[in-house]
């Protein structure tokens, strides 16, 4: 929240301070900066988090391990599965339990799901700040699609409850891989639609290449991971650096740029989404048979033996991480989200707003897919 | 994976993917004997520091191509009256994660800042202050991140009772299951 040391007095006779947000251009209601602006440029920018502190990790403190399963999908509305795949792997990793084969196949099912449905929600966002508006339609209206499928295979759209420990809730629905077939073969055929009008558009490239670069090595050392970082060149990706689910048995390649500017940050999100539907057609054509799920101990009953655990995965946004502690009782002792917005909407916002112009300040920080649930947590 | 840089992969780190974490373990005993490792499974390592030695196993991680600060959490430990600061490091060549961790004083928890070695521990240490209520020498920027005039003890802390919090705050009752 609002520093109480920052100066309320603006610094020097032509400066201006001015609380751009929490309502705002950029984010609807969650997420502030307090910029000291002189003229319409940016001298100084401080990142304002906290309207989204809902205490998760105390909260998870109190509960037992089950209570915890449908409250971890709540910290980010809108990538919601990875946190309950890094809750389950967690779990799974202290309990011992085995995952069965099938269950990580339809794992990386919802895991691109989710990464597409996240990616088609910043495209809107994104698009609509630039004024394209007919894109963010069209990506909002796709990602409706996607989110039928979750509401075929899981009875929830938005938040879905489903990847547990041992496995997945329950198995697929009889004909769920032909509806996704056609979903796949829909965006698939949308995506040049979405380039003509938007990613080979001379004004989206006009207005955001060159603006508010990072280079790789800052990059790197501001512990920037995910899409922010593919933009600078480097092709770091826990799918593949430390493969989970079924990412092992998967062909892809990692989409990188190097220019490392907004176009840059934008363009590895389109060729993400390009390649996450190839994910989810390659696991769904592998799928194995065989349970989706281990037996797990009695919910009401269950005491996860003492020790700790860091797990990871590559949600939309990048490395996404889960410490959990056990001391051996039916509750977590501690558990610790490492979300990827958090290094990147803090200090790599602030660095990058210093001297832009304040007309990009909101669409800078799009560019840079931060989800403020997942920084405040 | 490489580049026109030569020993350099794309990701900037330089090459080192034959070593193992046993060889890792090996390593960082040999030049800290203080310093106790464990590999409680491939990819992981965990070395625990007496407080005074955190940075230099720190720098001696880095320097040994865990550049990537993925994370410092700390665990409040309430029995035993200490605070664990728990450092999270990735090195990409050799695919490992480790946990450099050590343990403070509770009453009056001291660290010196590693926002040398890792910038954005600016953010993970103020979060922490906040949270733990622990102070880091060296960082620059020790207020408040995510609560709004926060009075109360660090509500990360083991004694601070969220249920009573609750109840005082918003009058929540508690639901009684008889």
């Amino acid at each position: 929240m609002t520093e109480p040391d920052a100066p309320t007095a603006t610094a020097a006779p032509r400066e201006l301070e001015m609380y751009f947000g929490p309502q705002h251009v950029g984010m609807v209601g969650n997420f502030g900066i307090i910029l000291t602006v002189e003229g319409d440029t940016v001298v100084r920018a401080r990142a304002n988090p906290g309207y989204l502190h809902r205490g998760f990790e105390k909260l998870m403190e109190y509960r037992t391990y089950i209570q915890n399963f449908p409250l971890v999908c709540r910290l980010n509305v809108m990538d919601p599965d990875p946190n309950e795949a890094l809750y389950a792997m967690a779990v799974e990793d202290l309990a011992g339990l085995d995952v069965p084969p099938r269950a990580h196949y339809i794992r990386t099912v919802v895991l691109e799901l989710s990464r597409v449905s996240s990616h088609l929600m910043w495209m809107w966002g994104y698009a609509n700040l630039l004024g394209f508006e007919t894109l963010g339609q069209w990506a909002m209206g796709d990602r409706d699609y996607v989110l039928d499928l979750f509401e075929a295979l899981t009875g929830g759209r938005v938040y879905h409850t489903y990847i547990w420990p041992g496995g997945v809730r329950r198995d697929l629905p009889d004909g769920f891989a032909d509806k996704a077939y056609r979903v796949l073969d829909h965006l698939q055929s949308m995506l040049p639609e979405y380039d003509n009008l938007f990613f080979n558009h001379r004004l989206f490239a006009d207005r955001t290449q060159g603006l508010a670069v990072l280079g790789r090595d800052d990059a790197l050392a501001m512990g920037v991971t995910g899409t922010n970082l593919r933009a600078t060149g480097a092709a770091a990706d826990t799918r593949k650096d430390e493969p989970y689910a079924a990412y092992g048995a998967l062909d892809f390649d990692v989409p990188t740029m190097q220019d490392g500017d907004s176009y840059a940050r934008a363009v590895v999100v389109r060729l993400e989404i390009e390649q996450s539907l190839s994910l989810v057609r390659q696991a769904l054509e592998g799928m194995p048979g065989g349970p989706a799920w281990t037996k797990m101990p009695n919910p009401f009953k269950w005491e996860v033996p003492p020790g700790e655990t860091y797990v990871k995965i590559e949600s939309a946004r990048g490395e996404a991480g889960f410490y959990m502690v056990s001391d051996g009782s039916d509750k977590p002792y501690r558990v610790h989200f490492r979300s990827p917005s958090y290094p990147v909407g803090i200090l790599v916002l602030e660095r990058l707003l210093q001297g832009a112009s304040l007309s990009d300040v909101g669409h800078i920080m799009l560019s840079l897919n931060i989800a403020a649930p997942e920084i405040d947590r | 994976m490489r580049d026109r840089d030569g020993d350099r992969d794309r990701t900037g780190h330089v090459a080192d993917a034959d070593v193992n974490e046993e060889d890792l373990k090996q390593r960082i005993a040999d030049r800290m004997p203080q310093c106790g490792v464990t590999v409680p499974k491939p990819g992981r390592l965990i070395a625990t520091v007496p407080r005074d030695g955190l940075l230099s196993l720190l720098h001696l991680l880095k320097t040994d191509g865990f550049e990537h600060l993925s994370l410092i959490s700390c665990v409040d430990w309430i029995d035993e009256g200490e605070l664990e600061l728990v450092y999270h490091l990735w090195s990409q060549e050799k695919k490992v994660h480790a946990m450099a961790k050590t343990r403070v004083d509770r009453a009056s928890p001291r660290m010196l800042s590693v926002i040398l070695l890792f910038r954005h521990a600016q953010t993970y240490e103020r979060e922490l202050h906040e949270m733990f209520g622990i102070d880091f020498d060296g960082n620059p920027r020790q207020v408040p991140l995510l609560l709004d005039h926060w009075q109360g003890i660090p509500p990360m802390r083991k004694e601070f009772d969220l249920r009573r919090h609750a109840r005082e705050t918003f009058g929540v009752e508690e639901r009684t299951d008889d």
